[in-house]
């Protein structure tokens, strides 16, 4: 039997899918492994991911540039300090500098410092520091969505509820339609005011307008989960092929045993107790 | 059988464990995929609106795709935008692709992989994957405003200004059509607020099922041209494209599956009311 390093791949990802699904079943050791397994590579490829692609090439790679001909002054005791960084780790620092296509600018050197605050949260007498930057991010996050959520979500959408009434009958029940559900849902979300009379009354329709979508909003999560549960049975139908030595069946075979043998054990122990 | 026999049975059946209704879930779904019954698709109006939005490209206009998703998506979105890729390349259109996600580069990769050699296409002249940026809606903007400031290089660390395709590309006003291919944040909100709408250029998306009805409202405000909506809508452009894929093939199975959960939930609620109702006979 040749294991080839795609057929050892289709071994790993079968054994995988197999000990999620067993968590159907129950809680038990297979499906522990595979959700740290799973958390674990997620963090490093994330965290991985991101250093080589924003903070080597956009941040490090516009604080030292790459630099052709002699350097002199201030600028070579710049390039000093890269090189002592080099020393340490020549593959993000290559020699010469970064070629990413930047030019120098300094500027960059407050997201820097602002990110290295930010690993001071681990210290407890420095972790005071981080708050520095977590203010930035912040600041910056809402600044930037209220500009996208005023803009798109607010005036488009009131925009967009600003419909032809007298358009064919089809389009006049739908535009009423849409009016009465977006006014009968804001009364609903108005809590100045008791909900009771006339008010009441209209934010009991918006509560209805609301249970509708909240069942398209289900249907939809169903029809996402079954396609997902397609993909996996995809993969697992063609693993189980001659040319991956069946790789499903083997794997099926040996959870089930094994997860069989513990129920066992587990009875046999609660027998014991009794 | 005496009535009250027989509501106790149907009472006792709605009190199933729930692995059994994991099992027939599983078996109604795996059933179709080994034993296809080729059920018809008729495209929706929301993918039709999205497939054209893409033909009235011209050979040689500018589409970008985004890549939001990862593996745990796959099975809705790939479909889709492999579809998207098969009408880019069938039309001459010269496909850009960024990913807002880290995982977004792995299905790019993918997906390009698949379908770009099918195709009179070479990388740099008809198709680029820029790759991925970190900072969420940041980079939409970052985009929107200057793209090469964000993006010196290509996933390949290529100087894009050696890139051939690149040329006369400095913001997203130099497309002409955004296509995000989006399972979450930050995905085609983000296009829509920080990409499509402060920029005017037209904009449709390919979303997963759990996120369309955050999407459609967009879409009937005219913010989105079009949204291909999950797994079926997948099918329904592949049908509509005429390149049948994993879309298609997996539509029988989904139709059986949900099928088989209206009846659940219908079911369910009839055992619900017949006990309450014992119960409110008993006190």
């Amino acid at each position: 039997m040749l294991f080839t390093t795609e057929i050892i791949g289709a071994w790993f990802a079968v054994f995988l899918t197999l000990a999620i699904f067993s968590f159907l079943y129950k809680d038990n050791p297979f499906y522990k492994a595979a959700e740290h397994l799973f958390v674990g590579v997620s963090a490093g490829y994330w965290a991985s991911t991101f250093f080589w692609t924003q903070i080597q090439p956009n941040l490090f790679g516009r604080l030292w540039p790459k630099v052709d001909g002699e350097m002199g002054g201030l600028r070579a005791a710049w390039y000093g300090i890269y090189d002592f960084f080099g020393w340490f780790h020549s593959g993000i620092f290559p020699e010469g500098g970064i070629d990413k296509g930047h030019e120098m600018n300094l500027v960059y050197m407050v997201p820097f410092i602002l990110g290295i605050f930010m690993l001071f949260r681990l210290s407890r007498k420095l972790g005071w520091l981080a708050r520095w930057s977590m203010a930035y991010v912040v600041g910056l996050a809402a600044g930037l969505r209220l500009y996208g959520f005023l803009n798109s979500n607010i005036l488009a959408q009131v925009r967009g509820s600003a419909l032809p009434l007298f358009d064919g009958w089809g389009t006049a029940i739908n535009s009423i339609l849409i009016i009465i559900g977006t006014l009968t849902g804001l009364f609903y979300f108005f809590f100045s005011k008791e909900h009771t009379g006339m008010f009441g009354k209209i934010s009991r329709v918006g509560i209805w307008f609301l249970m509708i979508s909240f069942g398209a909003a289900f249907g939809f999560a169903v029809m996402g989960r079954i396609s997902l549960l397609i993909g996996r049975f995809y993969d697992l139908i063609q693993f189980s092929g001659s040319e991956y030595h069946h790789a499903t069946y083997w794997l099926l075979a040996v959870i089930v045993i094994l997860l069989g043998v513990q129920a066992f054990r587990e009875r046999g122990k609660q027998t014991e107790r009794a | 059988m005496d009535k009250n026999k027989f509501i106790t049975i149907l009472i006792k059946l709605g009190k199933v464990d729930r692995r059994v209704i994991f099992l027939l879930i599983a078996i109604v779904v795996l059933i179709p995929l080994l034993k296809p019954l080729g059920l018809p698709i008729r495209a929706t109006e929301t993918t039709q609106r999205s497939f054209n939005a893409v033909d009235s490209l011209q050979a040689g206009d500018r589409l970008l795709m985004s890549f939001e998703y990862g593996p745990s998506t796959k099975p809705e979105i790939h479909p889709m935008a492999e579809a998207v890729l098969h009408h880019a390349f069938l039309k001459g259109i010269k496909v850009y692709v960024v990913c807002l996600w880290p995982d977004g580069q792995f299905m790019a990769i993918d997906a390009l992989n698949a379908i770009a050699p099918l195709y009179d296409t070479v990388y740099g002249e008809d198709y680029v994957l820029l790759g991925f940026r970190p900072g969420n809606e940041a980079v939409v903007k970052g985009i929107a405003s200057n793209l090469r400031k964000l993006y010196t290089v290509d996933y390949q660390n290529t100087l894009v200004d050696s890139i051939p395709m690149m040329a006369g590309v400095y913001s997203l006003k130099d497309f002409n059509l955004i296509f995000s291919f989006s399972a979450g944040y930050p995905g085609t909100v983000e296009w829509v607020q920080y990409g499509s709408d402060p920029t005017g250029v037209p904009m449709t998306t390919g979303t997963a099922s759990i996120q369309v009805n955050e999407i459609i409202p967009y879409e009937n405000a005219g913010q989105l041209r079009g949204v291909i909506a999950g797994m079926p809508g997948a099918a329904e452009y592949e049908a509509l494209v005429g390149k049948p894929g994993l879309g298609i093939s997996g539509m029988d199975a989904q139709s059986i599956a949900h099928l088989v959960i209206v009846l659940f939930i219908i079911f369910g609620n009839i055992t619900y009311f017949l006990e309450r109702k014992r119960s409110q006979k008993k006190y």
